[in-house]
């Protein structure tokens, strides 16, 4: 401290003096400066650091990638309210008893049990699109003038006493199942229709002869004719409801419920390939066009409500499956079992193709009509129990389906060269059309067997020209709004995971406007479900899953940023490292020497 | 979730489930009788000749039709025709289109420039397409764009390049003569490979597994001189007047090979060296076992082009001319100047209006049930004597070059040599008194080459001329920056006796953005070939017989096509930026802007004057620069730097907090360092 006092020189006129150099002089109060040396450079030093400090988070906005932000919490909120609880319909059941002399007054006590047997089925089952267990049931008895019935809640339709006559009935019964079903249309009427409150499913149950008979029809009801016990008759009841009209008649494990080979667009293009194996044997052809005219219309026609049906169809040639078969002296022919069915589909020479009519994102489904060559004709098919596939073809869930199809007497012909193009015929194309329906029925998840058998019993099921009856129809559509929204819960769940885990990836607003209409749709097709308005939830579901598509496949949702975090440190570096360390450096000049810093000597601060 | 439900459908996908059970059987009221008369056609054919320079051309047509779609509602039922064109073509609504992919160059004066198959299968390299669309004008665009895509996909090219508006145009007389609500765009450095050709294949319905493209032996094919893959699909679909056949597609695969020579040298051909010998299996390594059983017709050909029909006849006297036409007629298809393994099912012989000898000769063989794998067809052509030859060329052979030096400006020369056709060649119209020979000229130049087009300047046999008296028909539209191209299509006139004549046009190479260079962009950036037609002038082949249309080849070549050539592909240098500069400008910039910045903060922080005056007073106590020398060295080796005096107590303490600091520093550093880049990685 000694040697600062010691300056021959007189101090500079703007800085600041040493107290030393103040005990010596004699200032003017006037012009002496008042404050302490050090404080301005002080303050220099903190305005351009503050200014620094402030500076920053306009660059990181300036770096920064827009986000238009997601409602996040609502996507989470939908997804684990679908996961928890699937959608389910309120559906409305009436039992009509004919017949029953014997049961007169005791309505509202069979409703109860047969609520308690539907329960006791269904607490099994949660199927996605199926009913929900506080299901509405009312029950009819008639007998003859006399009539009772459950009190019915203003929304359901009404019954009206005498509407259905025993005679009548048993007389278009004696003409067979689907006169007696047509009768029963038209006399349980409008109920069975879209009315007020939705649809309601019948049942009649009529005490006559012996046998019992169970039949579903093709339109929204059922029936039981025989000598049936009370308890009985209620335990079919709850079953048919529950499992056939409620639940389709499909059981678990059969196909996973979540596909449905229906595109994101709404659109199913089924396309209908016949391969002949090796045009060198034989050349097969078929006439498509009146099969498409013919046969499939009525299905397309059917169909349209859950989705838009295009067809096409081609011929493929030197088409060789991948896997072998073996010749079973037994059978006379060629055997592939079921175990080779993962090699049967050769992808490498079946150049199947997408279709470029079919939008992107569209359900495309494969039917292959398979022509064996003659080296292995005729090609069966063998199930795991060593039976014969009686339909010879398979399916592949959202795929499609393949046919095997063995040209008549190809043994024979195998060895004479006299081919050459032979067209399929009409009747053979029918057979090959109807296995196709089976497999077009089961990628739906539904069975094509004519009789169900359940727990009591089994059930006749009558079969519509269509391919699909209307409670059936029903039940799809329960299902299509059911995995719509639970594809569209996905959608946007990966969505919003992804959108989280890339911060550096550009979310425009399109899709944020995407997002939010698709959980509005889904908000309200969850809505109109639980009112039981079916149409309406199908519609809204529809659009909720394609709205979702649409943002999760968004365009621009590739354009991840490769404005790497590296290269903002290599671009911002340069300058501001430089910057930063004289500002650093002073700072800590004055941190840590502060103003006694003139005084001390250089090495005496620290740092320096 | 997403992923999980894909996941999951996979899974299911291969766990296939078998339909166990037995279907009801759906009710179906049935009709009448099948309907017979399907349309649908598809015929092969391959096409042999010997080239002048020792090579074989092999050229293979493919031709699928498929009936119109407003007869019978045709359209979305296939049985032959390719399910995925038909698609195309009424997605797109395509009139007319063409793709083909070109590995190679044409040599025109060696390989002809006068016969259909150079006109129509002679392509530029890379990838050239075009389209003719039946949508109102405004839509074209639009319609041009979805269409590259769709190739690109169909055809595992990057058609899709061709999407930009700067890479494609639109041609209005100069290219193709009805052209309205045409596109036209080339991909000149578009590789072409098997992955090209596999999907062209599965349009056939043999694909490679029968017929004749079992010929198609990779290796073998894409070793050639010249690989021309092409597509060309024409269709009446949306005609006022109704064709039966809507939809045409034609299949061409163009190869020029050399056939391993088994007799003499190898090297150019002169009169005194035999040509060399082929078979099917010398130049594919393969035979042909049997057509396609699909194919309607299935027929070999071998061409003798009318320059070798020529020289023969002036080397052979007339009766062994004879046995050279006659060959079906005669033993084993031999003659004196050459022989085949086969004899030919049927000789075709060009027939010309003037009474001309020199006449090509066609021999076809048909693809029977005779051949199979254990004797299959391997046709062989054998030299007897040596010939050499000139094919017939186009009335100028065209070549095309750059002038000019450095980076900033240059020009393009197009030069055109007579090839002096003889008069047999010229049309009529050439020959009448008021001789003048038409050349049209279509041009497109990519929008970075900035062409002046005032400054075209026409040569005729190295004199300069006046543009008017040359320039028939002329219609320019100039490039938009990163819009559009540039296009130019001319019709030039010039007189019958020129030699040679050179157009040239001068232009700027434009500054691109560091975005817009191409990959690899010190190659130089191309433009795509100028094609010259010659609307006087059509290659057509007239057959003697009458009942041959029915063979895709031999109609295609009855049809008038129109000559055309196509010129080179030029390179042109471009000045390509340093494409680290950013970063290097970015460190310049900001290691000034930092010196900038810290020595204003010192001037304004520090107290220079009062340092100074500290300095001083410090001298007389040894301050000096040795003084601080020596400290930092004792800082180097780590010691406690002691200073000549005794350090006060409180400069030991003062020490001990530097060195805790300085650990501090270090450590954080390390902590910032590996949070940022840890994270990072």
């Amino acid at each position: 401290m000694a040697e600062i006092s010691e300056p021959s020189k007189p101090p500079q006129l703007d800085s600041g003096t040493s107290e030393a150099g103040l005990s010596q002089f004699a200032f003017d109060p006037k012009t002496m400066r008042n404050t302490k040396p050090g404080f301005k450079r002080l303050i220099l030093t903190i305005s351009v650091f503050s200014s620094f400090l402030l500076g920053l988070p306009f660059l990181w906005k300036s770096v920064e990638i827009y986000r238009s932000p997601l409602p996040f919490r609502d996507i989470d909120a939908l997804s684990s309210h679908i996961e928890s609880s699937p959608l389910q319909f309120p559906c409305t059941f009436r039992v009509i008893f004919v017949g029953f002399d014997s049961m007169a007054s005791r309505a509202e006590q069979l409703k109860s049990s047969i609520l308690d047997e539907m329960i006791k089925l269904s607490s099994k089952s949660s199927l996605c699109g199926s009913c929900s267990n506080n299901y509405a049931v009312s029950v009819v008895i008639e007998s003859g003038s006399d009539c009772s019935q459950t009190r019915s809640d203003a929304s359901s339709c009404s019954w009206r006493c005498g509407a259905l006559s025993a005679s009548d009935f048993a007389a278009s019964l004696e003409n067979g199942l689907h006169s007696a079903d047509d009768f029963l249309e038209v006399a349980l009427g409008g109920c069975s229709k879209s009315a007020s409150g939705g649809r309601v499913y019948s049942v009649v149950v009529m005490n006559r002869g012996e046998n019992v008979e169970a039949t579903i029809g093709k339109y929204r009801h059922g029936w039981i004719v025989g000598r049936v016990s009370e308890a009985e008759a209620i335990s079919k009841v709850a079953e048919t409801f529950v499992k056939l009209l409620g639940n389709g008649g499909r059981e678990e494990g059969l196909i996973p419920g979540e596909f449905m080979p229906v595109g994101a667009d709404g659109k199913i293009f089924l396309s209908f390939n016949l391969l002949n194996a090796d045009p060198d044997d034989w050349i097969y052809d078929w006439d498509f066009q009146t099969v498409d005219e013919v046969l499939l219309k009525p299905l397309i026609k059917e169909l349209s409500p859950i989705a838009n049906v295009s067809v096409e169809s081609q011929v493929l040639y030197h088409t060789p499956t991948s896997s072998f078969s073996y010749w079973d002296n037994k059978q006379e022919s060629y055997i592939f079992s079921t175990k080779d069915l993962p090699f049967f589909v050769n992808s490498n020479e079946w150049h199947l193709d997408t279709s470029i009519a079919a939008g992107g994102r569209s359900k495309i489904l494969h039917f292959v009509v398979y022509i064996p060559s003659a080296r292995e004709c005729p090609l069966l098919l063998q199930l795991p129990d060593g039976q014969i596939s009686e339909t010879n073809g398979f399916i592949s869930p959202m795929w499609g389906g393949v046919i095997v199809w063995n040209p008549k007497g190809c043994l024979r012909d195998r060895e004479s060269k006299q081919h050459h193009r032979h067209m399929i015929s009409y009747p053979e194309l029918e057979k090959i059309v109807e296995v196709f329906l089976g497999q077009f029925r089961q990628l739906f998840g539904l069975k094509s067997n004519p009789q169900h058998v359940g727990l009591s019993g089994t059930f006749n099921i009558l079969t519509s020209e269509k391919g699909f009856t209307e409670w059936e129809m029903d039940f799809l559509s329960r299902q299509h709004s059911c995995f719509n929204l639970h594809s569209c819960a996905s959608s946007l769940g990966s969505l919003s995971r992804l959108v989280q885990s890339l911060p550096r990836m550009i979310i425009i607003d399109e899709i944020g406007k995407q997002v939010k209409y698709s959980l509005e749709a889904a908000t309200l097709a969850q809505k109109n479900a639980s009112v039981g308005v079916f149409d309406a939830a199908a519609i809204s579901s529809r659009q909720a899953r394609s709205l979702a598509e649409d943002a999760f496949f968004h365009p621009s949702i590739m354009s991840v940023s490769y404005f790497s975090f590296e290269h903002c440190f290599a671009v911002y570096s340069p300058f501001f490292l430089p910057v930063a360390l004289h500002l650093a450096h002073s700072l800590i000049m004055l941190g840590l020497c502060g103003h006694q810093h003139i005084q001390m000597s250089i090495e005496q601060c620290p740092l320096w | 979730m997403k992923m999980d439900s894909v996941l999951n459908a996979m899974a299911s996908f291969l766990r296939l489930i078998s339909l166990l059970c037995l279907p009801i059987l759906f009710a179906v009221s049935a009709i009448g009788s099948v309907s017979e008369g399907v349309a649908e056609d598809f015929s092969e054919d391959l096409l042999l000749k010997p080239l002048p320079d020792r090579k074989v051309l092999a050229h293979f047509h493919f031709q699928s039709t498929a009936p119109s779609s407003r007869s019978n509602s045709y359209g979305r039922h296939h049985h032959l025709f390719p399910k995925a064109i038909s698609q195309l073509v009424h997605k797109y609504r395509i009139k007319e289109m063409e793709l083909s992919f070109t590995q190679g160059r044409w040599r025109y004066d060696r390989w002809g420039g006068f016969d259909p198959i150079s006109s129509s299968n002679a392509k530029p390299s890379g990838v050239e397409l075009w389209a003719v669309f039946d949508v109102p004008p405004n839509e074209v665009d639009a319609t041009w764009k979805n269409l590259t895509h769709s190739l690109s996909g169909l055809f595992c090219a990057s058609i899709n390049f061709l999407e930009s508006s700067t890479s494609y145009s639109a041609p209005k007389w100069g290219f193709h003569p009805a052209s309205e609500n045409m596109r036209y765009g080339t991909l000149p450095r578009e590789a072409v490979c098997t992955e090209n050709l596999t999907p062209w294949l599965k349009l056939l319905p043999c694909r490679d597994k029968s017929g004749l493209s079992v010929l198609m032996d990779r290796p073998s094919i894409y070793k050639g001189f010249y690989h021309s893959q092409r597509l060309h699909l024409l269709s009446s679909e949306y005609d006022s007047n109704a064709v039966d056949l809507a939809i045409v597609l034609d299949q061409t695969l163009t190869v020029v090979l050399q056939p391993h020579s088994h007799r003499g040298t190898l090297g150019y051909s002169t009169a005194t060296q035999l040509q060399p010998s082929w078979s099917l299996s010398s130049i594919f390594g393969r035979r042909v076992t049997g057509k396609c059983a699909l194919a309607r017709s299935s027929n070999v050909y071998i061409q003798l082009d009318r320059g070798l029909m020529a020289e023969l006849q002036g080397m052979l006297g007339e009766q062994e001319m004879f046995a050279i036409i006659g060959a079906s007629s005669e033993g084993s298809g031999s003659n004196p100047a050459f022989e085949l393994s086969a004899n030919p099912d049927r000789v075709h012989m060009e027939i010309s209006s003037r009474d001309d000898k020199h006449l090509s000769v066609l021999y076809m063989f048909m693809v029977e049930e005779k051949y199979d794998d254990s004797e299959p067809l391997d046709l062989r052509f054998t030299w007897k004597i040596p010939v050499a030859w000139s094919i017939p060329q186009a009335p100028l052979h065209v070549t095309r070059f750059l002038l000019g030096s450095g980076n900033e400006r240059g020009a393009i020369a197009l030069q055109l040599k007579s090839t002096k056709p003889s008069d047999r060649l010229m049309p009529d119209t050439v020959i009448s008194d008021s001789c003048s020979l038409l050349v049209r000229v279509f041009q497109v130049v990519p929008w970075y080459i900035k062409v002046y087009y005032h400054t075209l300047q026409v040569f005729i046999d190295d004199r300069p001329h006046t543009i008017a008296n040359v320039v028939e028909k002329m219609q320019v539209s100039p490039s938009k920056d990163k819009v559009s191209p540039g296009v130019m299509e001319m019709l030039l006139k010039f007189p019958c006796g020129l030699k040679s004549a050179a157009l040239t046009i001068e232009f700027d190479k434009g500054f691109l953005h560091i975005d817009e260079y191409p990959p690899d962009a010190h190659q130089g950036l191309d433009i795509p070939s100028a094609v010259i037609s010659f609307p006087d002038f059509f290659a057509s082949t007239q057959f003697m017989e009458n009942n041959i249309s029915k063979s895709p080849i031999l109609s295609k070549w009855q049809g008038q096509s129109p000559i055309l050539s196509y010129t080179e592909v030029l390179l042109v240098p471009f000045t390509t930026p340093d494409f680290s500069m950013p970063y290097n400008v970015i460190t310049i910039t900001c290691t000034v802007l930092a010196l900038y910045f810290g020595s204003l903060l010192n001037v304004l922080r520090r107290r220079v004057g009062e340092e100074e005056r500290f300095m001083k007073s410090k001298g007389t106590n040894n301050f000096h620069v040795s003084h601080l020398v020596s400290k930092s060295l004792a800082r180097l080796r780590g010691r406690q730097w002691e200073p000549s005096e005794s350090q006060s107590s409180s400069s030991i303490s003062n020490s001990k907090s530097k060195l805790l600091f300085k650990v501090i520093l270090v450590a954080g550093l390390a902590a910032a360092w590996q949070y940022y880049f840890g994270s990072g990685t």
